[in-house]
């Protein structure tokens, strides 16, 4: 038995020191990746949040044989997609418009360090677009992306068809590459 | 924006950059990379998105590096909560405190029985309180699933109007034409994922497995590209492979509601 396999174990069973334990060893990848989707810490410590509260209210459902970090991931990016949808107002305009424009490129209050030395032209032009990205294709270019899942791992994860994952990412990178050409921000350039 | 090149348009490129294609395939766009300008372009171009997001920065944790307060707020979210497996346990270390209890009382009321009369047989000793437990939910089960039953049946009719939405668009018509099914779907999806783990929790494995295909094709129809004229008539596809419809409706008649 795994450590994080006798640890959700031992949560199910009412350990909270074992819960505690799980989400310390878990909470800088969910972090992580939760900070890469929403672009900000305050969305990133929300995201976090529910994953967690998702995790414990689930623990009775992990199967044993299944591999943790992927159980979580599938959480983590549902968690990002239900944080997308609850910022939008009921039924309002799809992903993409001029509102959600505006909400996903609020810049935070006060940037660090690491934020700061990536705000260079292409950077800036990348996050943004990253940030209009509808909520599908963020999630499958930043699975794709950030943690090199190939595109039948995406599909299996998210219970997509594959050939809808190849379908956005392709869209995904060509909005990418189109931000890129509009901003002239070339290869060449960005030396 | 047009793509100049098919091979571009077809999505090779991509795979063959994240090295997703057979050899055999790779050979093919490498072949073709070496005439088409395009193409050419399109790998650099990649390149550099890929190197500008290495040097992204790597956020793991909290602005201050402290992770006490992020702890101390979920420690406060999960305090409600009650997990199943968990009140298993607390029920069953209740169950035992009172059986001890009741053994400790039989035991005496024997002792005493004896000394006053031996011809007097102890009876069984009184069923613990676990039996009212298990009666009391047994009698409030039936009810609760009605009521599940009947919850569900609404949120299939309100799911029914994206289902049957999209079962009957023309795909002629655009993406304006079922935007409306794409965000009821994913204003219904939390609720389906809801009303899903909540049958499985009854063992109501029909409901489960109706509100399971309800749940991928809302997921489907809210991840989906609208504007991709080959999304629409894909999410018929699985509509109809699912044979949604008709189990929404089946499910709905045999639970006799």
């Amino acid at each position: 038995m795994s450590a994080d396999t006798d640890l959700i174990s031992r949560a199910a069973g009412g350990d909270p020191s074992a819960f505690q334990a799980l989400v310390e060893r878990h909470r800088s990848m969910v972090y992580r990746v939760a900070y890469q989707f929403a672009g900000n810490h305050h969305d990133a410590e929300d995201i976090a949040q529910d994953v967690f509260i998702k995790v414990y209210r689930s623990l009775d459902r992990f199967r044993q044989d299944a591999q943790l970090t992927s159980w979580m991931y599938r959480i983590v990016m549902n968690a990002c997609i239900d944080h997308r949808r609850r910022q939008r107002p009921a039924l309002a305009a799809p992903f993409g418009d001029e509102a959600e424009h505006r909400m996903l490129n609020t810049p935070e209050d006060t940037p660090g360090p690491e934020e700061r030395a990536y705000a260079g032209e292409l950077g800036q032009v990348l996050e943004g677009e990253i940030g209009r990205l509808p909520s599908g294709q963020r999630v499958v270019f930043l699975m794709r992306h950030h943690r090199g899942m190939k595109l039948c791992e995406i599909a299996d994860a998210l219970g997509l068809a594959e050939g809808t994952v190849k379908r956005q990412l392709h869209a995904a990178v060509h909005r990418l590459r189109q931000a890129l050409t509009q901003a002239n921000v070339t290869a060449g350039e960005r030396a | 924006m047009t793509t100049p090149c098919e091979v571009h348009a077809s999505g090779a490129i991509e795979l063959y950059f994240y090295d997703e294609l057979t050899p055999r395939e790779r050979e093919a766009v490498e072949s073709h990379v070496l005439s088409c300008g395009h193409c050419r372009t399109v790998l650099a171009e990649l390149g550099v998105i890929r190197d500008a997001l290495a040097q992204r920065p790597v956020v793991s944790g909290p602005a201050s590096g402290d992770w006490s307060r992020f702890m101390a707020q979920l420690d406060a979210s999960i305090a409600g909560e009650r997990l199943p497996a968990r009140n298993i346990v607390e029920f069953a270390r209740a169950s035992r405190r009172t059986y001890v209890s009741y053994v400790a009382m039989a035991a005496l009321l024997t002792l005493v029985t004896l000394s006053v009369a031996i011809a007097i047989r102890s009876r069984a000793v009184p069923a613990p309180a676990v039996t009212g437990n298990v009666a009391a939910r047994a009698a409030r089960e039936p009810t609760d699933t009605a009521a599940f039953t009947a919850l569900s049946e609404e949120h299939f009719e309100r799911s029914k109007l994206v289902v049957l939405g999209l079962a009957t668009k023309d795909p002629q018509r655009g993406a304006a034409d079922w935007r409306y099914e794409r965000e009821l779907a994913t204003s219904l999806l939390n609720d389906t994922r809801m009303y899903r783990l909540a049958a499985e929790d009854r063992g109501l494995t029909s409901l489960a497995g109706v509100m399971r295909d309800l749940e991928l094709v809302l997921l489907q129809t809210s991840l989906t590209d609208d504007k991709d004229p080959a999304s629409l008539p894909q999410l018929q596809r699985l509509i109809q492979k699912r044979d949604l419809l008709e189990k929404m409706d089946v499910v709905t008649t045999t639970t006799g509601l």
